[in-house]
């Protein structure tokens, strides 16, 4: 409901988002695919002949690439397992009536706001190191050899660190749906009989449902992309111990300068985060009355 | 000076014809009420006097000037919204003050004409608080004082008194009335509420479906309503409206005779029924009468200290001077 | 209606609640902590909670030695710039959407949001070699640019849901009173949107704060932020435990204070108006 005026200010105000935003995405997503077909070294000068699939075949067939698709998909489900059940725990339990719940709030919720730099290196110092960690301090006052955390379980240690940051963001969520949870549901629930884990089975977890799914969905594309946790720890090893995707691709770019297969990795992960964010934009329409 | 013509004005959205082709004159200084049902298209004729639409065919004129494409900030009109659209972070007299300020007057002005408009709508007292800390009326006067101070070549009232409770909106009707004695601005006024329109209009437009059904002045359309549609429309309770026999004894399809002009009897008269519900307002009572022979119930207008119950016989005596004759195409007979 | 709950209950919940809390929070506290000691006390055994000598000396050694304050400024450039620079080109195109919505809305808004789904491994290589080629690499504007970029949907999205909140009879009315569009924009919607700017702004400042892939990858020694500041910590020489704390806890306190003013708003931005 509007004049022509007003939508021609209209498409002339929204135009300098469409158009950056439309070459942020074009620009670079054709030439990702336009180097995939390259030979491409930036340590080998010359022309960058087209090869067609050969990035593709090595890097399909490249040992790495299979425990790269292994740890991403650790990774994701390891930290998706902790943060969604970890998170309806705590917003159930934040939701009881309690002393200090802003406090507690502010205390569960912090770990978010840490830089990821900051959050993996503090554990990897400060707890999991073998010698000075608190880890070690605590295994020894119980008679226990310390355990070299980031040496032996490097994807384990990882995914505990990543849990960390990401359970406060599964908490809150989770805690804003049951909050808007109409407790003359659960009373009229109560009335008719149903005992706490009925109520819990029936209403309160299909009331969250779709909060769970959405936590799920977005915390998949961030993990997906999980970077500088793995740099500042493991560096991806011992080996590829702790490599995924995201840090197997940033290597064979920039650590040995392989434009051509770095590229054809580029493309396998945008298609793998698609198919993750089809479902996610699916969801959000639907709750879009635009 | 605010003389409005609409010349063959269209309006549709999509495939949807909102307006039909509308003609439509509304001298200086007139206050005009679009008046129907919700969804025939008088608040979209409002929206495109204003020019918050565009038409889709047609000329909108504003004194003489072809205003179709002056977008609605260049109209020289002023308008009250139903949700009175306050400024809600602006005090009354900045909200007040807004209009003279995207003008560039200067300040002293702006300060007396804001002045004399709360002295006038009784807002002096509030001019230092926000919206939010008002009542309904007092929104409501704001946001005619926010009219008022532009000196407009007519205002536009979008159903301003619906959002108000049933005793401010009979007082706010007189205030609105006054107003225009007092400006003799031209004021264009929507409503779906035909005591409203009767109260206040020079001339009301009877709009149904996108197309003018009637233009004339309250009394005009009580006493000759040109259709079946303006005759059920206007007057409250509304027009019997009988057919068949009745009907065809007067030469008519159908015939319309309003409540307050049957007479009511406990023993003479023409037609016979039965008394169903009556409603005793004090000075008046209406009965519903049920007629053998008739599914749809007679509304009589009766004095108030009549005495006649449910289930007693009544004799009804219809004014035959003022029953209103309809042919099959519903229009009017002469 | 709340129900009277037991004070038994009540204490029994405030004990585990507090107790889950302080296990959760516990790695910042002790970063914080561990800052104030000497390097030797940092690595005690045991460990030392409350009786140390407190000590700045690391925020002054830090500060002396990697001048920290340089990689603090490019954090505060890059993620103010981005945002400020996000909501520049966002209040516009938001209006646009909330106030004259068309068919195409709905499509417009879901494409911005497939652009923050894109992985930016994906496209790491060709914005690397552009950033080269164009003498980007290591500079501030380099990143605002990347960071203003990547946030843009979540900027237009968070500002597009305030934005639909506020009824358009009141833009309207401005129209009416002979407000251009620019006045309409100034003086009445942005003043009604305060604060769901304001809780855009920090959300967004947040984000583009801890942002740790374009920053890492993008930048060296000049324009470094404090992500890729404190990532040279990896490999460190010497004790550096009391010092890491030291910065890490400059590095992130600003962020935790405007995060926890912003917690409310963050759900909202964060999944895109789907959980509210």
């Amino acid at each position: 409901m509007a004049t022509k005026a007003s939508r021609t200010a209209a498409r002339a105000m929204m135009s300098p988002s469409v158009i950056l935003l439309l070459g942020w995405m074009l620009i670079p997503l054709a030439l990702t695919l336009y180097f995939s077909f390259l030979r491409y070294n930036l340590l080998m000068p010359g022309g960058n002949p087209f090869v067609g699939l050969e990035n593709y075949e090595y890097f399909f067939t490249d040992p790495a690439f299979q425990t790269a698709v292994v740890n991403t998909l650790l990774l994701v489900g390891g930290v998706l397992v902790v943060t969604v059940v970890g998170g309806i725990l705590l917003a159930l339990l934040l939701d009881q009536a309690m002393w200090g719940q802003g406090i507690v709030r502010i205390l569960v919720i912090a770990p978010f706001f840490v830089m990821p730099t900051v959050s993996a290196l503090v554990w990897k110092n400060m707890f999991m190191n073998p010698v000075n960690g608190l880890f070690a301090y605590l295994a020894q006052s119980v008679g226990l050899e310390p355990f070299d955390f980031l040496a032996h379980a490097p994807l384990a240690s990882i995914i505990g660190i990543v849990s960390w940051q990401w359970l406060p963001f599964a908490t809150l969520i989770l805690l804003t749906a049951l909050q808007s949870l109409d407790s003359e549901q659960l009373e009229a629930a109560e009335m008719d009989g149903a005992g706490p884990f009925a109520r819990f089975r029936f209403m309160v977890l299909p009331h969250m449902a779709r909060a769970i799914t959405v936590v799920i969905l977005i915390e998949t594309i961030f993990l997906l992309s999980i970077f500088a946790e793995i740099l500042v720890t493991t560096n991806g090893g011992p080996g590829n111990a702790s490599t995924n995707l995201t840090y197997l691709i940033y290597a064979q770019s920039l650590l040995q300068f392989d434009v051509g297969l770095g590229s054809a990795g580029g493309v396998f992960a945008i298609i793998l985060a698609n198919i993750v964010a089809i479902f996610l934009m699916r969801m959000i329409g639907r709750n879009l009355d635009a | 000076m605010g003389a409005i013509t609409l010349e063959k004005v269209t309006k549709s959205f999509g495939d949807v014809d909102v307006i039909h082709p509308l003609d439509l004159r509304i001298e200086d200084g007139e206050f005009v009420v679009f008046v129907g049902p919700s969804g025939c298209g008088k608040s979209t004729l409002l929206r495109l006097i204003a020019g918050l639409e565009d038409t889709s065919s047609g000329r909108i004129v504003i004194d003489g000037a072809d205003a179709t494409d002056v977008p609605p900030a260049k109209r020289g009109l002023a308008m009250v919204f139903q949700s009175y659209a306050l400024y809600p972070h602006m005090t009354v007299r900045k909200n007040i003050a807004f209009p003279m300020r995207m003008a560039g007057l200067d300040k002293a002005e702006q300060n007396r004409r804001i002045e004399a408009a709360a002295a006038a709508l009784n807002l002096t007292d509030y001019l230092d608080r926000r919206p939010g800390q008002l009542s309904g009326g007092q929104r409501q006067r704001v946001a005619i004082g926010r009219a008022i101070v532009r000196e407009p070549a007519a205002f536009l009232f979008d159903e301003p008194l619906s959002n108000l409770d049933a005793a401010l909106r009979v007082g706010m009707r007189l205030e609105i009335s006054e107003l225009h004695t007092r400006l003799k601005t031209t004021m264009v006024y929507v409503t779906h509420d035909q005591v409203e329109a009767m109260t206040m209009a020079d001339k009301i437009v009877v709009l149904s479906a996108g197309r003018i059904e009637q233009v004339g002045s309250p009394l005009d359309l009580y006493r000759e309503p040109r259709n079946l549609f303006v005759a059920g429309f206007i007057g409250s309770p509304k027009m019997n409206l009988l057919t068949g026999a009745a009907a065809a004894e007067r030469g008519a399809t159908t015939i319309g005779i309003r409540p307050e002009h049957i007479a009511a009897s406990p023993d003479t008269g023409p037609w016979r029924g039965i008394v169903g519900v009556s409603e005793h307002l004090g000075s008046d009572t209406f009965f519903h009468v049920r007629i053998e022979g008739r599914d749809e119930p007679i509304t009589v207008r009766a004095d108030g200290e009549v005495s006649l119950h449910h289930g007693d016989t009544i004799y009804l005596t219809p004014d035959e001077n003022r029953i209103h004759r309809f042919g099959p195409d519903g229009l009017r007979l002469a | 209606m709340a129900r009277a709950i037991s004070t038994h209950r009540k204490a029994l919940n405030t004990a585990i609640a507090w107790l889950i809390a302080a296990m959760i929070f516990f790695p910042i506290l002790w970063t914080v902590l561990t800052s104030f000691k000497t390097e030797a006390q940092a690595i005690a055994d045991p460990p030392l909670f409350f009786g140390f000598d407190w000590t700045l000396e690391n925020y002054t050694t830090v500060q002396d030695r990697s001048n920290y304050f340089r990689h603090f400024w490019n954090s505060v450039v890059i993620s103010v710039g981005s945002t400020l620079l996000g909501l520049a080109l966002a209040v516009p195109a938001a209006w646009s959407m909330a106030f004259v919505p068309s068919k195409h809305t709905k499509n417009i808004l879901m494409w911005m949001l497939s652009t923050k789904m894109l992985p930016p491994v994906g496209v790491l290589v060709p914005i690397y070699l552009i950033f080269r080629d164009w003498g980007l690499l290591d500079t501030q504007i380099g990143l605002v640019i990347v960071l203003t970029l990547i946030n843009l949907p979540i900027i237009v999205w968070m500002l597009y849901t305030y934005f639909k909140e506020i009824p358009g009879e009141i833009l309207e009315a401005a129209r009416m009173d002979g407000a251009s569009l620019k006045s309409e924009v100034l003086y009445v919607l942005l003043p009604m949107a305060v604060p769901g700017i304001a809780s855009t702004m920090l959300l967004n400042i947040i984000l583009a704060w801890n942002e740790a892939f374009w920053t890492l990858n993008l930048t060296a020694a000049k324009a470094a932020p404090l992500t890729a500041f404190i990532a040279s910590y990896s490999s460190p020489e010497g004790l550096f435990y009391a010092k890491l704390s030291a910065a890490s806890t400059m590095a992130i306190a600003p962020i935790l204070i405007m995060g926890w003013f912003s917690q409310k708003q963050l759900v909202r931005g964060l999944t895109f108006g789907a959980v509210k």
